[in-house]
């Protein structure tokens, strides 16, 4: 028995010695610079490409024009599920075996990026002013940016177009003052039950406020993103008119099961709601058609489009590859406007580069057009890896102050201090 | 072959090496699988390990106990502490209650004893997602099956899980209602060792039931109640696939546990902060055992 103790903290004095010894601050992002730019010509050899989701999926056959252009080089695409991707990335990055490039989630970018398994972006490789600005923003960790955007969703307004007829309204609201009145006279006059839904807290409810706060002025971060800035009179303001909502009966206090929103919103329960295009086809299946509903741009504050979140995905290139050249020839092929509009007709994910709205579908397409216009004004959260949990302090107080438990200038105060002690991890 | 002679048997050793050899396969998986990851985390909680140090591990920060200091420190961990403790306060003399309330009731049984022990002990075996589900549209608001019960006998139900101080007891007795079959199993096979002689003997005295029941057959079942006390704690005080599926941890935390933080904190990257998380959960099941077995032991 002695002995066994003897053993057993034997083995616990070494394992702390081994994890003890002492952290350099060489790794990581911040102040890194960007790579040297890729020589011309065709791409080679063998390129390995991770993506998740329905590109995982129909990437495979649409790599062969790529082929086709650039006869040695050998695309192979992994499908990995969204839900085990971010473990099978850190795995990857911890090994140093991964693939040559990958799809992230824009928010796990300041993560992997400061974990220093990303390679920054090579010079000249894309213009940063064909993207929209909001989209470029989530590639950049610490000043440097780790990859580009590849396709991108955006949050507008989605209202029943017969309800707010019905209830005098011709056009959707271009003010929050408007859009207060529109969502009251949805529910006077529309028989709408609540005007306009907004989540009153739990997981995510941080990407529906915040838009609100960017429409005022607010900035999360200062501008080379070392300081949070949230404790603001306009991140006050934005969280009051938010509550407003709800203290007035506009919106449901409780977090919605799904299914209910788009059951709601098809019976007319529901009146308008804040979402990203993923819900046009959520609507539709619900049975609305494009007759009964319709989508426009956040409202400003005062007249004109407010500022919305923007989220997608980015490419990125593994610091570990022993093909970086091809593999960064197979994401600026990616980027090309024509083949982002291919990719946008092939799998419907929406181009990050500008021009490829210029024609076709997405040019013409009212509902596509208002994506489009929104996608210019729209931001990302801070790229820093310890963004999920700030956002999740955010959550809980928006939560507290959309119950009346706080009021929004204690609410941002509390946000500040809690960002502040969980630090940006740069 | 006495060892104070310092003379080895030479067969002996013999054995003793074959036994290691035929031993060293489960060793090394143990070493490998079970004592290195276990310590490792152990030495994880004393650094301030985080996920963007996956490349280079080791190169961290020995931070001591200042983990555990923060942890204690920290009003979210307190609050759940609180809510871990209370689930188990309330969890676990409802779930021993009702199992030994049933298991007593089916013991009384002649017929069909079969049909009700594995109807009782279904929602052990069912999907803790699946029942999570059906509970949480049992317990909704609007049109929710237990509300409508509720407005039969004029009742207005509350939102039982978007309330603050109603959605932890709704767990609670969720939690019961699917553990309870397990103890019952066992409680049941107890009762059969209760001595009849002295049941009977009580009887021909002319004890009351109630007597029979507090004074022979709770004394007989104290060792099953021990260990029932003890798997029912140590599965409550991890209590999260619930919360995890049916409320998220709120409203406003107020159904976020021990083990539902630390999976918070390791979804941050907090790895070292997590570990000591759990750490500290470890100790409190050591702790709750210790006095569970202190408080239940057989006395002679």
């Amino acid at each position: 028995m002695k002995r066994t103790t003897a053993t057993i903290a034997g083995l616990a004095v070494a394992g702390l010695l081994l994890t003890s010894c002492g952290r350099s601050d060489d790794a990581g992002a911040g102040g890194e610079a960007q790579s040297t730019a890729i020589a011309d010509g065709k791409a080679k050899g063998t390129i390995e490409v991770w993506a998740m989701g329905t590109e995982g999926e129909k990437l495979g056959d649409f790599v062969d024009a790529f082929e086709d252009a650039n006869p040695d080089a050998d695309v192979k695409v992994t499908a990995v599920p969204w839900e085990s991707a971010h473990d099978k990335i850190s795995t990857a990055i911890a090994a140093g075996k991964g693939p040559d490039v990958s799809l992230i989630g824009t928010t796990w970018m300041g993560e992997f990026a400061e974990a220093g398994g990303l390679m920054p972006t090579p010079e000249g490789l894309v213009d940063e002013a064909d993207y929209f600005p909001g989209a470029w923003q989530s590639t950049e960790v610490g000043g440097t940016s780790y990859g580009v955007p590849w396709y991108v969703e955006t949050r507008v307004l989605f209202y029943r177009k017969d309800l707010a007829k019905k209830a005098g309204w011709a056009e959707a609201p271009t003010s929050w003052d408007d859009l207060k009145k529109f969502a009251e006279d949805l529910k006077s006059k529309g028989g709408a039950k609540y005007g306009l839904n907004l989540q009153p807290g739990q997981t995510g409810s941080w990407q529906s406020y915040l838009p609100f706060a960017w429409s005022d002025g607010a900035t999360l971060t200062n501008d080379d993103g070392t300081e949070y800035t949230i404790d603001s009179p306009e991140m006050a303001e934005a969280l009051d008119y938010y509550t407003s909502y709800f203290d007035d009966g506009l919106s449901m206090t409780r977090t919605l099961d799904p299914g209910e929103l788009e059951g709601g919103f098809a019976d007319g329960s529901i009146g308008s709601f804040i979402s990203g295009p993923w819900h046009t086809g959520l609507v539709e299946d619900a049975g609305l058609d494009d007759s009964q509903y319709a989508v426009a741009p956040l409202p400003g504050k005062d007249d004109g489009m407010g500022t919305s979140f923007v989220g997608g995905g980015d490419l990125a290139v593994f610091k570990d590859t022993d093909n970086a050249d091809g593999a960064w020839k197979f994401v600026q092929w990616l980027s090309q406007p024509d083949v982002q509009q291919d990719f946008y007709d092939e799998v419907g994910d929406l181009p990050s580069v500008q021009s490829a709205w210029d024609t076709g579908e997405l040019s013409t397409d009212p509902q596509l057009k208002v994506f489009g216009e929104q996608l210019k004004e729209a931001q990302s959260p801070p790229a820093v890896p310890t963004w999920e949990q700030v956002a999740a302090s955010i959550d809980g107080l928006v939560e507290q102050a959309s119950r009346g438990d706080l009021s929004g200038e204690d609410a941002v105060k509390q946000m500040q201090s809690d960002a502040q002690s969980i630090g940006t991890g740069l | 072959m006495s060892a104070s002679t310092g003379v080895v048997d030479p067969t002996r050793r013999g054995q003793a090496v074959a036994g290691w050899i035929l031993a060293s396969p489960f060793v090394v998986l143990f070493l490998v699988f079970t004592a290195g990851p276990v310590l490792a985390s152990l030495g994880m909680s004393f650094t301030d390990m985080r996920s963007t140090d996956l490349r280079s591990p080791f190169a961290v920060q020995f931070v001591g106990l200042d983990n555990y200091v923060d942890l204690v420190q920290d009003p979210l961990f307190r609050k759940v502490t609180l809510n871990t403790l209370l689930y188990l306060v309330l969890g676990v003399p409802l779930t021993m209650g009702v199992a030994l309330a049933v298991a007593v009731g089916l013991n009384g049984l002649s017929r069909s004893r079969g049909f009700f022990r594995v109807g009782f002990y279904l929602p052990v075996v069912t999907s803790i997602v699946a029942v999570s589900v059906v509970w949480k549209y049992i317990l909704r608001d609007e049109g929710g099956l237990l509300n409508a019960a509720l407005g039969w006998v004029g009742i207005n139900g509350p939102a039982w899980l978007d309330s603050t101080s109603t959605a932890l007891p709704s767990l609670v007795v969720m939690a019961a209602w699917r553990n309870f079959g397990t103890l019952m199993v066992i409680f049941l096979a107890g009762l059969q060792t209760v001595p009849r002689e002295q049941v009977e003997a009580a009887e021909v005295d002319g004890a009351s039931a109630w007597s029979r029941f507090r004074f022979i057959t709770l004394p007989a079942l104290r060792p099953v109640l021990l260990f029932g006390a003890v798997i029912t704690g140590i599965g409550y005080l991890q209590f999260f696939e619930e919360a995890f599926v049916m409320t998220k941890g709120g409203p406003l935390d107020s159904t976020r546990s021990v083990t539902f933080f630390t999976f918070d904190q390791f979804g941050y990257g907090n790895y070292g902060y997590a570990a000591a998380a759990s750490y500290l959960l470890f100790l409190a099941i050591v702790l709750l055992t210790f006095f569970q077995f202190r408080l239940l032991r057989t006395k002679d």
